[in-house]
C-alpha cells in the first residue's frame, strides 16, 4: 500500500533533484550573500543591508542600467522592423526562398564570440570595411566603437544582424497562421499591399509580436559577450551592461556578496518589465 | 515492481559509494607541484622534477601543469576554495599573493629552516622588502621576472635621423611627430610612433601607466601604508605624457590587436614590451627588420636609473602541503643557480636574483642572447607589486580615471588621479 504511494514521488525525484540542486538552491544562496561579504577564499561576514545601501549608491551600475535600457531601445525596435519587414517578404513567393530563409538564419548558429569579433574588424576605425565605404562615398570615418556616443548603437546594430534570423522564423509561423480570406476579402475592398499589412497582418500577429519583444527584451537585459569582447565596457563605461558589470564585480573582484546583490536586484528589475509589457499586451487584446 | 526496486537500489549504491570515495590524489611521499602551463615552462619542469627524483628517491615531486582554464588565476582560485591546491606552484603572479596570505592559505616561508638566509643571497633588499607582506612574513619567493621596456625599430630611428631612440618625454614627442604619417591621403594618420591597447581592463596599465609611473619615480610606491600614494607629481608627468600621445595622435585610439603585427608591419615604430617579444619577433619578422630595447621614456628632467615594472611571477607553498620543509628542501634545488641558468635556456625569461647580468654563470647565455642581456641590465632597476589585497581593484579604477582622462582627455589629470586617490583610499577604509 505504501509503496503505491511512494512510487510517483521517485518518478518526479530527479526533477525536484535537479530543480533543488540547480534552481533553489543557487537562488536562496544568491539571497543569502546579498547580506554578505565575500571573496570565495576567506570566510563570509555578515554585513546587513550595506550591499543594499551600496548597490543604490553606485553611479556606474546605473549607468550600466542605462547603457543596457539604450542598447534595448535600439535593438528591440530595430530587430522587429528588420525581421518583420525581412519575413513579409520571405513569405512572398519569391525566388530562391528556401536559400534565403536559410542564409538569415546562419548568423543565429554561429558563435557570438565569432560574430563579436567579425564585427570588430568591420567596425575597426582605420581599416574596417564600413569606414573604408564612408571615406570611397566620399563622407569622414565614424569612431564605431571608439567613439562613446555611438559604441553602443554599434552594438545593437551587430546584435540586430545576429539574432533577427531567429525572429525572422517566428515571424513567418505568425504570418502563415493569418488566414488567406482576409486577404482576399480586402483584395475585393481594394486595400493596397500596405494597407492590408497595417491593417490585417499586424493585428493578426500581434502575439507573435508579444513574444518577440519579451524575448528580444530577456535577451537584450543579457547583453554580455559583444561588450565583454569589443569594448570591454567603454569607451568611457559607454558600453558597459549591466550582466558585464555584475560580473566584473563576481569574477574580477570576487565581490560575491555585491554581485549576487547587483544580480538579485537585476532580476527583480528584468520580471517588473516583464509583467508591464505582459499587462500592457493583455489590456490591448 | 522488484526490479524498479532493484534498479533504485543499485543507483543509490553507486552515489553513496562513489561520494565516499578518498582522496586519491597522491602517494603518501609525493609532493605535488604545479608549473605554467606554456610549453617552455613545462619542459624545465620535466627537467627539474625528473632530477629531483633521481637524486631523492624517498621525497619524490610529482609535477603537473597548472589545469587549462581561462587563466591560471582562476584555476587557483578555484583550487584554494575546493581545497585542492597543489604543494608548491610556481606561477603566482606577485600582486595576487596578498590575498591569498591573507586568507591562511599560504606557508609562511620565512618560518622554514634556512629561508632567510637563502632569501638575502638570492634578491636585493629592496626585493625583499617588496614581497614582505603586511603582517611581516614572507610567503613567495622571487621566481622570474619579464621587464617592461621600450622596443624600438632601428631603421625607423636611422631614417628619422637620429642617434638613439627617445629617451626623455621631448625626444619622444619630437620623433613622434616627425613618423607619424597619413599614408592613404584619406586625411586620417594610419602611422603612429607607438601603440598602447586602449582598452579599460586593469592589467593594461601594467604596460603602459605602471612602467612609465616607476620611471618617473624611480620606483616609487602606488599604495603605502593603507593608503593610495599615486597622486603626486610622477603620475600627473605619466598622465600629461601619455594624454598628450593620444591628442596628438602619436598613438592610436583603435585597438590594433586583431591586425597583422603593427610593429613588425612597421605601422608604429615602437611599443612597450617584455622579452617575449623576441621569440616572436625572431619568429616573424620580415628579412632585414632590425630591432632593440631601450629603457622606458623619462620626464625630461630625470636623471639616475630608470625603473620598470618587471611582471614578477613567483613560488609559494600552500597549506594543504603535507611537509611544507620537504618542499622547501625541493625548492632550495629548484632555484639553485644550476637550475636557474637551465631555466633562462630553457624559456628566456629571466630569473629575479641579483645582478644577474655580472654573474659568470649566465655570462655564456647572454653572449649568445644579446636581446636578454638588455633585459638582464634592466632587471637591476624593477619593482614588482605593492602588497595589497585590493591591488586588482586599485589599478581597475587608475585605468578608469585612465580612459576617461589620457585617452578622451574629458577630465584633467589632476582631477583623474585625485578621483582615483580618493577612491582608493576608500576602498582601503572598507
Amino acid at each position: 500500500m505504501n509503496t503505491k504511494r511512494i512510487v510517483p514521488y521517485l518518478l518526479v525525484s530527479p526533477y525536484i533533484i535537479h530543480f533543488a540542486v540547480f534552481v533553489a538552491f543557487p537562488v536562496l544562496f544568491s539571497i543569502f550573500l546579498t547580506f554578505h561579504d565575500w571573496n570565495i577564499i576567506a570566510p563570509m561576514g555578515f554585513t546587513g543591508f550595506s550591499n543594499y545601501v551600496r548597490l543604490f549608491q553606485d553611479k556606474v551600475f546605473f549607468k550600466s542600467l542605462l547603457n543596457t535600457l539604450t542598447f534595448l531601445a535600439i535593438h528591440i525596435p530595430l530587430q522587429i522592423i528588420v525581421a518583420l519587414v525581412i519575413a513579409e517578404t520571405l513569405n512572398q513567393k519569391i525566388k530562391l526562398r528556401g536559400f534565403f530563409r536559410a542564409a538569415f538564419f546562419m548568423p543565429v548558429i554561429v558563435s557570438g564570440v565569432v560574430v563579436t569579433i567579425l564585427w570588430q574588424q568591420l567596425y575597426g576605425f582605420d581599416t574596417g570595411l564600413f569606414n573604408r565605404i564612408l571615406i570611397q562615398l566620399g563622407l569622414g570615418k565614424i569612431g564605431w566603437l571608439t567613439d562613446p556616443s555611438i559604441a553602443m548603437p554599434s552594438i545593437a546594430l551587430m546584435a540586430t544582424w545576429k539574432n533577427v534570423g531567429l525572429y525572422i522564423v517566428l515571424f513567418l509561423v505568425g504570418l502563415q497562421t493569418v488566414p488567406q480570406h482576409y486577404y482576399e476579402a480586402a483584395d475585393l475592398e481594394g486595400a493596397n499591399h500596405f494597407q492590408k499589412f497595417i491593417k490585417i497582418t499586424i493585428p493578426m500577429i500581434n502575439p507573435t509580436i508579444f513574444m518577440v519583444v519579451v524575448l528580444s527584451t530577456i535577451g537584450g537585459f543579457s547583453l554580455f559577450i559583444e561588450p565583454y569582447i569589443m569594448t570591454g565596457g567603454g569607451p568611457l563605461n559607454s558600453t558597459i551592461s549591466a550582466m558585464l558589470y555584475i560580473y566584473k564585480q563576481g569574477f574580477f573582484y570576487y565581490h560575491m556578496g555585491y554581485a549576487a546583490t547587483l544580480g538579485f536586484f537585476f532580476a527583480l528589475l528584468i520580471l517588473a518589465v516583464v509583467a508591464i509589457q505582459k499587462r500592457y499586451v493583455e489590456r490591448d487584446k | 515492481m522488484k526490479i524498479f526496486y532493484s534498479y533504485i537500489s543499485v543507483i543509490i549504491a553507486l552515489l553513496v559509494f562513489s561520494s565516499c570515495s578518498s582522496d586519491g590524489r597522491r602517494n603518501k611521499n609525493e609532493l605535488i607541484y604545479w608549473s605554467s602551463n606554456n610549453t617552455e615552462e613545462i619542459e624545465f619542469a620535466r627537467y627539474i622534477t625528473s632530477e629531483w627524483n633521481k637524486l631523492n628517491p624517498e621525497s619524490k615531486v610529482k609535477f603537473q601543469p597548472v589545469p587549462e582554464g581561462q587563466s591560471s588565476e582562476e584555476i587557483i582560485l578555484a583550487a584554494v576554495v575546493g581545497k585542492t591546491t597543489p604543494d608548491i606552484y610556481s606561477n603566482m603572479w606577485q600582486g595576487d599573493v596578498e590575498i591569498y596570505a591573507e586568507a591562511g592559505v599560504l606557508v609562511a616561508l620565512d618560518t622554514l629552516d634556512g629561508f632567510m638566509a637563502f632569501i638575502v643571497e638570492r634578491c636585493d633588499s629592496l626585493t625583499i622588502e617588496e614581497v614582505t607582506s603586511k603582517d611581516g612574513h614572507i610567503y613567495q619567493i622571487p621566481w622570474k621576472i619579464n621587464p617592461i621596456m621600450m622596443i624600438y625599430n632601428k631603421k625607423i630611428i636611422e631614417e628619422l635621423g637620429l642617434s638613439h631612440p627617445p629617451r626623455t618625454y621631448s625626444e619622444y614627442f619630437e620623433t613622434a611627430e616627425k613618423f607619424k604619417k597619413d599614408n592613404d591621403g584619406d586625411g586620417y594618420v594610419d602611422q603612429w610612433f607607438g601603440y598602447s591597447e586602449v582598452l579599460v581592463t586593469w592589467w593594461q596599465r601594467l604596460f603602459d601607466f605602471y612602467p612609465l609611473y616607476l620611471a618617473a619615480s624611480a620606483g616609487a610606491p602606488l599604495i603605502k601604508n593603507g593608503k593610495a600614494a599615486f597622486y603626486n607629481e610622477y603620475a600627473l608627468k605619466v598622465f600629461n605624457f601619455l594624454r598628450e600621445l593620444y591628442k596628438q595622435n602619436y598613438f592610436p585610439k583603435e585597438r590594433l590587436s586583431a591586425r597583422q603585427d603593427v610593429f613588425l608591419s612597421g605601422v608604429i615604430a615602437t611599443r612597450f614590451t617584455g622579452p617575449w617579444e623576441i621569440s616572436h619577433a625572431e619568429k616573424f619578422k620580415p628579412k632585414d627588420f632590425e630591432y632593440a630595447f631601450h629603457p622606458m621614456p623619462v620626464p625630461d628632467e630625470h636623471s639616475g636609473p630608470t625603473y620598470t615594472y618587471c611582471d614578477p611571477k613567483n613560488i609559494v607553498i600552500f597549506n594543504t602541503c603535507p611537509d611544507p620543509n620537504k618542499a622547501w628542501q625541493f625548492l632550495k634545488y629548484f632555484l639553485s643557480e644550476e637550475n636557474d641558468l637551465k631555466f633562462i635556456e630553457t624559456t628566456n625569461q629571466l630569473p629575479r636574483r641579483k645582478k644577474i647580468d655580472e654573474n659568470p654563470k649566465f655570462f655564456d647565455y647572454f653572449k649568445k642572447n644579446p636581446g636578454v642581456l638588455e633585459f638582464a641590465h634592466q632587471a637591476n632597476y624593477i619593482k614588482g607589486t605593492d602588497a595589497a589585497p585590493v591591488l586588482k581593484e586599485v589599478f581597475d579604477l587608475i585605468s578608469q580615471e585612465y580612459e576617461a582622462s589620457v585617452i578622451y582627455g574629458v577630465k584633467s589629470p589632476e582631477d583623474a588621479l585625485n578621483d582615483a586617490a580618493k577612491a582608493v583610499d576608500l576602498l582601503f577604509l572598507k
